[in-house]
């Protein structure tokens, strides 16, 4: 598939010289169209993607469909309550199989020439078969979907791979599970994707996305107008409690870090200033009688951005997310944000949940319409051929290999651990992750 | 529908001022059509088909309660620190197909589609909309008191912001 590919040394856009302070990566990597054809074949049809959530397939039948690079995959909820993935074709011509991206079905039939298969891929009805094949010896189960070799849920959170040869998913998501566990852990009820979405384009590389999902360095100077529009309402209204928006984190000095998590995981966090305006403060007691005390500072205390390599970040902030990227081209990136809140959580905290969403993290929002558009024009800046490099060299001489002590009060791994959530150590993992897998076809 | 002609003026009015405001870009003649109670909502879609309902309980594309949150929407655009809004895209709205739905004593109930076209550093792009006021009657001349926005395009290219809807 990647033949013609195979002679480009893509190793070389990433210049590793971490002993000399330098990690810096070609920004090609975000344009080039034969960086993009390899990345879809060897990075997502080669290892574990994100996929959905439990609550999106809640019933037998329940089915989810998605993509996995350019593979239509859908997702069904079995009769045992297993999961399983299939790619999204009709056995015969290739038509999907499912006319929504999410439904609920007892046998899936292709609507262009009314073949059918069951919810666990079997193929159990050809049009006219005896006609079309011959004989009743004919054996259909040649025609049953092609099942996705590996589909697993992570406690809700659904990933699936193409490629058989991989990792178990849990040695995959390394310090990553870690990161998840702190947002499941805060309600035994677990959690529930809120209905409603939003979808939007990017002018831009999928990988701008993923990076400026855990970029600390942006936030007081992208957000500082959201937070002197948040000020400017709360003195205006004069507002208290949950309809106040943390700021703290945006404008202060407040402690933060960064860690590279593995496998080209990453994550950043930062201390809340007044974690009572949180939809989780709620449950501070619940938290303090359930858990250990390092994990409820962490739940409570710190707001905390994941992303999950490669299609994936999670957001737990005064508001949380699951943010969903889809590479389309090199040049245009889908993303589908989704509302996550703890199942049965109480009517104000639900809604406040859901203005904080609004306010912040959508492209019609205060926030995230400003993530994008600077991430548009950081594209745009990278076609300059003379001017090569990105730069991820900020706090590499200060970082720290492995956990650092608040990564060991939180249950989790780290490659390497930094103080501040402005550091760019992070990088180095997912860019070395991206490069193993790009240049060794390496397995994940 | 309701057949009065009169009324009928008067709604028309009030919606092509607020289009004619916003690609204007005069703000606070836009935020004077507002009741101080109004309520600014663009549901997203629950699939296909159907929209949210419940925005106390789902996700909504902008659910702003209360004139102030409009105001913090301009308060932003006017700082000129936000990076999506400095250049500001150039929009043109283009409404129609306006109708009474319904009378009460205080409050008039009138729909209209809107075909926003925009332009700027993220591109261009036209985006369709339904429109649903309700419209406060209580006082001299009409304030809208509820602006809902049913996007019928799923997926936006590019930022989006009051003035785009």
């Amino acid at each position: 598939m990647d033949g013609p590919l195979l002679n480009k040394d893509f190793g070389a856009l990433v210049d590793d010289r971490e002993a000399e302070g330098v990690f810096r990566v070609d920004r090609s990597v975000y344009t080039d169209p034969e960086v993009f054809e390899l990345e879809m074949a060897r990075i997502f049809e080669g290892g574990w993607v994100y996929l959905c959530h439990e609550s999106q397939i809640p019933e037998e039948g329940s089915y989810y469909s998605t993509e996995i690079g350019n593979t239509p995959v859908v997702v069904i909820r079995q009769k045992d309550g297993e999961i399983c993935s299939f790619i999204n074709a009709c056995s015969h011509r290739a038509a999907l199989l499912t006319p929504r991206k999410q439904g609920k079905a007892r046998v899936l039939t292709c609507r262009f020439h009314g073949w059918a298969y069951s919810c666990d891929g079997r193929c159990v009805r050809i049009k006219q078969e005896e006609e079309g094949y011959g004989g009743s010896e004919f054996d259909k189960s040649k025609y049953n979907l092609r099942r996705l070799p590996l589909t697993q849920s992570y406690r809700g959170f659904i990933f699936g791979s193409l490629e058989e040869g991989v990792p178990p998913l849990m040695k995959s998501l390394a310090g990553a599970a870690g990161w998840i566990d702190l947002m499941i852990d805060q309600s035994p009820e677990g959690l529930e994707v809120v209905p409603g979405s939003s979808t939007y384009t990017i002018h831009g590389n999928w990988k701008m996305q993923i990076e400026n999902s855990v970029d600390g360095h942006h936030v007081s100077t992208v957000h500082r107008v959201f937070a002197s529009t948040m000020r400017n309402r709360e003195e205006r209204d004069g507002l208290t409690g949950l309809a106040k928006t943390e700021g703290g984190r945006i404008t202060g000095k407040v402690p933060s870090g960064a860690y590279d998590l593995g496998n080209g995981h990453m994550s950043i966090w930062a201390q809340h200033t007044t974690p009572e305006r949180r939809p989780i403060y709620k449950r501070k007691e619940w938290l303090q009688a359930n858990l250990p005390p390092g994990k409820v500072e962490w739940i409570l205390n710190r707001g905390r951005n994941l992303t999950v390599f490669p299609n994936v970040a999670l957001m737990d902030n005064p508001s949380t997310q699951i943010r969903r990227v889809r590479p389309i081209s090199p040049d245009r990136t889908e993303v589908t944000v989704y509302c996550i809140g703890h199942v049965g959580e109480d009517a104000e905290a639900r809604a406040a949940r859901l203005r904080k969403f609004e306010d912040f993290y959508l492209t019609s929002g205060m926030a995230t319409s400003d993530d994008m558009a600077a991430l548009e024009d950081t594209f745009v800046g990278s076609h300059a051929r003379s001017a090569r490099w990105n730069d991820f060299n900020r706090g590499l001489h200060s970082m720290i290999s492995g956990p650092d002590n608040l990564a060991l009060s939180g249950g989790f791994e780290a490659i390497t651990s930094s103080d501040s959530w402005e550091n760019e150590n992070l990088y180095l993992g997912f860019y070395r992750r991206w490069r193993d897998l790009m240049t060794t076809g390496g397995k994940g | 529908m309701i057949n009065d002609p009169e009324l009928l003026a008067l709604v028309t009015d009030i919606i092509n001022r607020e289009a004619k405001f916003l690609d204007k870009r005069d703000w606070e003649g836009w935020l004077d059509l507002y009741h101080p109670d109004a309520v600014f909502w663009a549901p997203s879609w629950r699939d296909e088909e159907t929209l949210i309902s419940e925005p106390q309980t789902s996700l909504n594309l902008v659910f702003l309660e209360g004139r102030g949150k409009l105001e913090d929407r301009v308060f932003r655009i006017e700082t000129g620190d936000s990076y999506a809004s400095l250049p500001l895209d150039r929009t043109v709205h283009v409404v129609g197909n306006i109708t009474l739905d319904s009378v009460s004593e205080e409050i008039v109930s009138a729909s209209a589609n809107a075909i926003v076209h925009s332009f700027g550093r993220h591109g261009r792009q036209t985006c369709a909309s339904m429109y649903e006021y309700l419209l406060d009657s209580s006082e001299n001349g009409l304030k809208i008191k509820q602006k809902k926005i049913i996007l019928i395009d799923d997926a936006v290219a590019g930022p989006i912001d009051i003035y785009h809807f």
